[in-house]
């Protein structure tokens, strides 16, 4: 049960985030440098052909929560990557000997300009690509322009707080292994047996900076699924935390030592599976780019927390109670689902469950954001935009008639227990994790 | 127009400006397309959660034409309205007797036409079609804050050649097909010429679309695909 006082507190101290950041002074002209050493390094085919299709018909716009709550035309997905495309189109596009006669350099108050729109107003969700006609892949161009605003000292103070504190400390919000090794002996105080630094192990189970401080009963009912499936696995402290805010402050170098730490302790215990806890972000920083941090293919699987169960209950090997009578819908978060292909296996712990699913419309891969992802939940600047975004996905709860919206996600729970907060919206969040958890069956 | 002139403008453009014109249209493309393609890809080296990936990417290619549920329909959402003229190109294109005879004198490949009606209906469907997407850019806050000269000037070459073309228009499409003589040699001169500007204007603008689409969506499906999500 989560206490919502434990969670207007950390509200509050994350409201403060941003006054730790430790800032630069990077000259106008050094901070347009290093933004376009970073653009052109990460051009490639694909994003060449992506920069050089737009037809400006602006559907993406029709796709976007932050536009279609503001009507506001800056945010219109397609020209979140205008920098990037004079950048290409002037250095190494193929008209570039035309197209420097015709197009200005970027500057950096146009930098400046963008931080509102690739960080405050895109969730990277990636809602934008299924409706472009021309299969751009925007949130990928929206990733390289975080990148390129890091680089040129222009991230978010708030990200860019949390991620010195993970580069220079090893910790998230205050919480290393000493946190977890807290957080770990109250679980054990439940009379659960929890493994810690197993030097060897088939299974590491990582966990969350959110779990630990706030959502400790996701992180129990992990255990206790663990524990029910009787697999031999482990948390180590050397590389529980799955959050990456090298990923979502678009600074590569610590993304890679981020996804390296937890890579390095699984192949150290020969782990042959390693479980992504509730955290969106998290899931594809591993699943889908870890590899790339590693250099080569990673000797294990990845599997997210929601998948691995419903896999597990779709072989027959966990069991859950039937807790019938129960109507709840089932929120696909953008990094799990569009961009990550868990789908299935949520709905099937669901339905193993009993409950009455109430799919929303649209789901899956085409189901609305809830506004909070890719960090935008902790920039506080982008607080009201942020609500309103998150006002559309209520509405699309809302529509379901369920009695509560489940979610495994833990950034969505928090962006979705914020708006509660906000509006007093009487939607019970739950986690999927949670609920399949505490109805195990022996 | 003095008739030698107009004679003489038709020998230019149907001599030494078409041929110019496609040569710059071929070269132009091959450029841009090597511009494009020269650039390397990373490996992937995440497995995949599904391997028939090219198959993924074909299928996007063909399952981004229609359209699809799940966004809101707004001023700028006008679906129908590119399919209009989308399709009435290809139909003015590729149905038109001339046409097919002008293409047939060239590369000596030639297909049954469509008759007439339908070409002048889908002509004038398409005139009226580019009028309205030139105003919905012109009116609406979104497509007026992303559009760019490239939007316009193709605006311009794609309907100069429709007007020029429904100004020539003067008898059945069979008439001009059994006559070895040109009537209006001026007219057709100056469509020839508003053609060969839509010829060589296409690989510096957005008309490159026309290509780019099949890479763009296959490699979005490829990419959806990996990860186990439709696209």
């Amino acid at each position: 049960m989560i206490d919502y006082n434990v969670f207007r507190e950390f509200g509050t101290a994350i409201s403060h985030l941003g006054e730790m950041a430790q800032k630069t002074d990077i000259p106008d002209a050094e901070r347009v440098r290093l933004a376009k050493t970073v653009m052109l390094s990460k051009i490639d085919r694909q994003m060449a052909v992506d920069l050089e299709s737009c037809v400006k018909c602006g559907y993406c716009s029709e796709a976007c929560h932050f536009f279609v709550q503001t009507n506001e035309a800056k945010y219109v997905p397609t020209r979140k990557l205008d920098l990037l495309r004079r950048v290409y189109g002037r250095e190494v596009s193929p008209l570039r000997f035309v197209r420097r006669i015709f197009e200005s350099e970027i500057t950096a108050d146009e930098l400046r300009q963008w931080q509102e729109l690739v960080y405050d107003s895109c969730t990277e969700c990636g809602r934008c690509s299924m409706a472009c006609p021309m299969g751009i892949n925007i949130a990928r161009g929206v990733n390289v322009m975080r990148e390129s605003l890091a680089a040129a000292g222009l991230a978010p103070d708030e990200l860019t707080a949390v991620a010195q504190e993970q580069q220079q400390r090893g910790t998230v919000f205050g919480v290393g292994p000493k946190e977890l090794e807290a957080a770990i002996a109250k679980l054990r105080e439940s009379g659960l047996t929890v493994p810690l630094d197993e030097p060897r192990a088939e299974v590491l189970v990582l966990t969350t900076v959110i779990d630990i401080l706030l959502f400790q009963d996701a992180l129990l009912a992990t255990v206790k699924i663990m524990d029910h499936l009787g697999l031999n696995w482990t948390f180590r402290t050397g590389g529980f935390e799955a959050a990456n805010f090298g990923l979502l402050s678009g600074v590569e170098d610590l993304q890679r030592q981020a996804s390296r730490k937890i890579i390095d302790e699984a192949i150290a215990i020969g782990a042959k599976t390693v479980i992504v806890p509730e955290c969106g972000h998290a899931y594809p920083a591993l699943r889908w780019e870890g590899a790339a941090m590693l250099g080569k293919p990673l000797p294990f699987e990845v599997l997210a927390i929601s998948e691995f169960v419903g896999r597990e209950i779709k072989a027959g090997r966990l069991k859950v109670k039937d807790i019938g009578t129960r109507k709840l819908t089932y929120h696909d978060a953008c990094k799990l689902g569009r961009h990550g292909g868990v789908l299935e296996e949520p709905r099937a712990a669901l339905r193993a469950l009993g409950v009455e699913i109430r799919e929303s419309d649209p789901n899956a891969e085409m189901n609305w954001c809830c506004g909070g992802g890719a960090g935008v939940f902790l920039i506080n600047r982008a607080a009201g935009l942020r609500q309103k975004a998150f006002e559309l996905k209520q509405a699309q709860i809302d529509a379901t008639n369920a009695e509560a919206v489940v979610m495994s996600c833990g950034s969505c729970r928090l962006n979705f227990m914020n708006g509660q907060v906000n509006t007093g919206w009487p939607v019970k969040i739950e986690s999927l994790v949670e609920l399949v958890g505490n109805n195990l069956r022996n | 127009m003095e008739s030698g002139i107009a004679m003489d403008l038709l020998a230019l453009a149907r001599g030494p400006l078409l041929w110019l014109s496609l040569a710059i249209f071929f070269a132009g493309i091959a450029w841009r397309l090597y511009g494009i393609f020269r650039f390397g890809s990373k490996p992937v080296l995440s497995s995949p959660r599904r391997t028939a990936l090219a198959s993924a990417g074909f299928s996007t290619v063909f399952s981004r034409m229609l359209p699809r549920r799940g966004f809101h329909p707004s001023a700028t959402l006008v679906t129908i309205n590119p399919y209009v003229y989308h399709v009435g190109l290809a139909i003015v294109v590729f149905g038109y007797l001339p046409h097919i005879d002008f293409v047939k004198r060239l590369t000596g490949a030639s297909w049954p036409a469509l008759p007439d009606w339908v070409v002048i209906l889908a002509a004038g469907a398409t005139i009226v079609s580019l009028a309205m997407a030139l105003l919905f850019r012109l009116t609406d806050p979104v497509l007026k804050l992303i559009s760019r000269a490239d939007d316009y000037i193709t605006w311009v070459v794609t309907m100069l050649p429709l007007l020029t073309g429904m100004a020539l228009i003067a008898g059945p499409s069979s008439s001009v097909h059994a006559r070895e003589t040109v009537l209006y040699p001026g007219p057709l001169a100056i469509h020839l010429l508003s053609l060969e500007l839509l010829l060589v204007w296409f690989p510096f603008g957005k008309l490159m679309h026309a290509i780019l689409f099949i890479p763009g969506r296959a490699q979005l499906g490829m990419f959806s695909a990996r990860r186990g999500a439709r696209s």
